[in-house]
């Protein structure tokens, strides 16, 4: 018999993680930490972290900012034998420290791996036909990761290039909020389209400075994921870049939207990586600039107009 | 003019000494020494793991025939006896294959291991290792003074002691050696290092290793001879074909399992650029891993222990031909270098000259060991969790309770491993008075051409001028900025640069330089100091690279960062 899943977090993409592990006849700790109802007879509902040592594979599903210090936590329950993926869409620090790095530090694991791609809560609820790709290292990992959440509506697929595929997801984040912007602001289709694409070569750039491969970018995690942000899936980063371009303060949008926003910190954070190590980031600094006040909408299109054309 | 000469009278294969009488190992004796009396069960083992290797494929015909192509390849053009009869064996095996039965075919293949096997396999001599502990520094230090080679022979390693200082948990490395299988991680910037090293475990009072040389290296008689009876396997690089690949890790990893000390070089080649290895593969270092996991699938529980050092020397013996490869871009084609400086004796009697006037030459630092998955462990060999938690190793290598091998999780675990193992390279680096001295004045180079890429700047031979009060100014904030690093256990400073006077640093780093590579790499002019030779500065300041904008004021903040984020340094 298969071991339970674990999954940390009880918001709305931690339940959905559930719902579809269930779906698949998997039974689910589901931790998190104010007490809550089970949604499924084979979800159990707990606060105690130590209740997922009995699972083999265990879902991080919380927004950046707390991993390292649940995985501090988490840790103290876990050993070699447990494989832990994270479904974040977030960095740590300027230097761009992906949530599978941090895994590794704060934990005794060391078969982790990255969930990403076009996953939509609602659609992993509802067990809507779709795909995500995991990047993992280890072949047993992605193999879990099918074993509790494949199935004949959701495609897994696997990469090797894990910093691709979390770098890839978090710059999805900013271009997003830079879509929602420009959208807002009365750009047309050809605006939009060309900042979706010099933004996510934007990421390429940014990948192969860190060890990844460009061509991460142009699959599930990057592209793939981007377009379901377009479509409408739901992500706060649309909304929030459509708030800024409406005059609404930073503070008031993230506030107003409740969710933790990933793509706000990204920004800083791939600017300060770029400055670093000579790697041009100009739609972070660009998105920076309008996040922290220094630029307005008619600058920060200027500045991104005005940089030197090349070869593609 | 009398060295090169006793050098060339000296023969060209591997001597063995007579087998007057055998060595009977004594209990307390180091593992290696019962190497011999395991020979032949070793080679048996590793032919077996190829043939279980190939039993349940059907590529046999495909690997029998990739081996016999590249050694034809490789064999065409020697006109030696032994190559010609190699060649005439490999046409032999090229002829039949094809008409081979099934049986034909595996005995070929076991045939054609237990040859590479034997080719590979080192050797291990008592007599030999305890005539090299009291020679090989007498030896070193002989090639200083030729003249007083004999008695220098003879002499005690005092001279050897004051060169080559050693730091690290010693102790704890002490202690783990009993307890399970070591491999020590070296980095590599001189053919240099493995005498080093083994001079260093001696006096440390720590066991022999095992280690792959490179086939190069045996083209130095003396050198050659210890290789051969002290345990080193031949590594032949020239060799592409893909059954060797697998003999040699077969050989590695049943010698870890069998519980040998190990040592390997995981960059693969001496570095290049002079920068600290980061782009690690491992390579035969990840049949540690394979060691651990084969030992638990059959219930043995015999930790394994990673260990980084770094080997940190104030002059590289083959700097000239290692930067002007690495700069060449001609990295892989010369992947052997065997014209180096490293072969030329009057080289070494200049290097070892100049080392003479320096305080710890050579610094050998050993870094915290670690289990395969990269944990730390204690000074009882326990694997521990980040929150002090003792944990089972064995958890890596299971699944659902069973211990497996897997090869595809275990080349992750090893890419993991290169990693960590490159992140110790850098805490564990010892920098040097020579190293900081070329990185302020090759900053300084930057500084003064905004713009340019590398190779631009490099045609600046002898343009930069530094006043040596300024040098002098940004040896010193260069030196407190990596004092504060080495504070918070980020980097390691030589002792002697640590505390010295600036002036006595640059001094040092000049005066070190001096005589030994044969253009000068900065000498004072009129009050100045002139960069005269920017690939030799570029090379010893690359060690320190990953630091530059952590240890630059703000007129040189910009050029510390292109030279941080200078592409292509390996």
């Amino acid at each position: 018999m298969s071991p339970p899943v674990g999954i940390v977090g009880g918001g709305a993409f931690g339940r959905a993680l559930a719902t579809a592990a269930a779906r698949v006849d998997r039974s689910v700790i589901s931790w998190s930490r104010s007490p809550r109802d089970s949604d499924h007879p084979k979800v159990t509902v707990s606060s105690d972290l130590a209740s997922l040592r009995a699972a083999e594979l265990v879902f991080l599903a919380v927004p950046s900012p707390h991993v390292p210090a649940l995985c501090h936590e988490l840790g103290r329950h876990l050993d070699g034998a447990h494989l832990v993926v994270h479904v974040s869409r977030g960095l740590v620090g300027d230097e761009l420290e992906t949530l599978t790095e941090v895994i590794r530090e704060t934990t005794p694991v060391r078969r982790v791996g990255a969930l990403a791609g076009p996953l939509v809560a609602r659609g992993l609820a509802e067990g809507e036909p779709g795909g995500g790709i995991v990047g993992t290292l280890f072949p047993e990992v992605a193999e879990a990761v099918r074993e509790a959440l494949g199935g004949p509506t959701l495609r897994i697929y696997d990469t090797t290039d894990v910093i691709g595929v979390e770098l890839a997801s978090a710059f999805v984040g900013l271009v997003t909020l830079a879509m929602g912007y420009a959208k807002a602001a009365g750009f047309g289709p050809g605006t939009l389209s060309v900042l979706a694409t010099r933004g996510m070569a934007e990421a390429t750039r940014v990948i192969e400075a860190r060890g990844g491969s460009a061509k991460t970018c142009s699959g599930l995690a990057g592209f793939g994921d981007l377009l379901a942000a377009m479509a409408e899936d739901g992500r706060p980063e649309l909304d929030l870049g459509r708030a800024l371009a409406a005059g609404e303060s930073l503070d008031r949008a993230a506030g107003r939207l409740g969710a933790y926003v990933e793509g706000v910190r990204i920004a800083e954070q791939i600017l300060h990586f770029g400055a670093r190590n000579q790697v041009q980031t100009p739609l972070a600094a660009t998105m920076a600039g309008l996040m922290n006040g220094t630029l307005n909408k008619e600058q920060a299109a200027a500045a991104l107009m005005r940089r030197p054309t090349r070869g593609e | 003019m009398l060295a090169p000469l006793a050098m060339s009278l000296l023969p060209k294969r591997p001597l063995h000494l007579p087998r007057l009488r055998t060595y009977v190992p004594e209990p307390s004796d180091p593992k290696i020494f019962w190497f011999n009396s395991e020979r032949a069960d070793i080679l048996q083992d590793v032919v077996r793991r190829i043939m279980e290797r190939y039993a349940a494929d059907d590529s046999v015909e495909f690997v029998i025939g990739d081996a016999a192509y590249h050694e034809i390849r490789r064999l065409e053009n020697r006109t030696d006896e032994a190559g010609r009869k190699g060649l005439e064996y490999w046409r032999g095996v090229i002829r039949r294959v094809g008409r081979m039965s099934s049986e034909g075919k595996y005995e070929t293949l076991r045939e054609i291991s237990m040859r590479m096997a034997k080719d590979v396999a080192g050797n291990f001599d008592p007599r030999v290792y305890k005539f090299a502990a009291r020679a090989v520094p007498g030896l070193l230090t002989g090639v200083m003074n030729p003249s007083r080679l004999m008695r220098n022979a003879l002499d005690s390693g005092t001279r050897l002691d004051e060169l080559v200082s050693v730091e690290g948990p010693m102790e704890k490395l002490r202690s783990l050696q009993r307890k399970g299988t070591m491999l020590l991680l070296p980095t590599h910037s001189s053919n240099l290092d493995s005498l080093a090293i083994a001079w260093v475990l001696f006096r440390e009072a720590l066991a022999p290793v095992v280690y792959g040389a490179g086939k190069n290296l045996f083209t130095n008689p003396i050198i050659s001879f210890f290789m051969h009876n002290l345990g080193a396997y031949r590594v032949d690089r020239r060799v592409r074909a893909r059954l060797y690949k697998d003999v040699l890790k077969a050989y590695s990893s049943i010698m870890v399992e069998r519980g040998f000390h190990s040592l390997f070089f995981p960059g693969g080649t001496r570095t290049r650029s002079g920068a600290i290895e980061q782009k690690l593969k491992l390579g035969l270092a990840g049949t540690g891993v394979e060691a651990f996991a084969r030992n638990r699938a059959r219930g043995v529980n015999r930790p394994v222990f990673f260990v980084p050092a770094t080997i940190n020397y104030a002059l590289v013996l083959e700097a000239e031909t290692l930067i002007e490869d690495h700069l060449k871009e001609a990295g892989r084609a010369r992947y052997i270098i065997e014209d180096d400086e490293f072969s030329r004796v009057e080289r070494w009697v200049a290097f070892f000259k100049r080392l003479q006037h320096a305080e710890s030459s050579c610094v050998i630092r050993f870094g915290e060991p670690m289990d395969p998955f990269c944990n730390p462990v204690d000074d009882e060999g326990r694997s521990l969790a980040p929150d002090g938690r003792v944990l089972d190793p064995g958890s890596y290598v299971s699944r659902r309770g069973t211990a497996t091998v897997d090869p595809a999780r275990d080349a992750a675990y090893t890419r993991d491993l290169g990693h960590a193992i490159a992140k110790a390279y850098i805490k564990e680096t010892v920098v040097m008075a020579t190293q900081l001295v070329a990185h302020v004045l090759f900053r300084r180079l930057c500084r003064a051409t905004p713009g340019l890429d590398l190779f631009a700047r490099l045609r600046h031979r002898g343009d930069i001028a530094v006043p040596m009060e300024e040098l002098v100014a940004d040896v010193a904030q260069a030196r407190d900025g990596l004092r504060k690093l080495e504070l918070e256990g980020r980097v390691h400073l030589n002792a002697p640069i640590r505390k010295a006077p600036p002036e006595q640093i640059v001094s040092r780093a000049l005066d070190a330089w001096s005589g030994y590579h044969q253009k000068p790499i900065a000498r004072i002019l009129g009050g100045s100091v002139i960069a005269e030779d920017p690939n030799l500065l570029l090379f010893y300041q690359n060690r320190i690279r990953h630091f530059a904008p952590e240890i630059a004021g703000p007129a040189d903040m910009q050029a510390a960062i292109e030279i941080a984020a200078m592409k292509g340094v390996r």
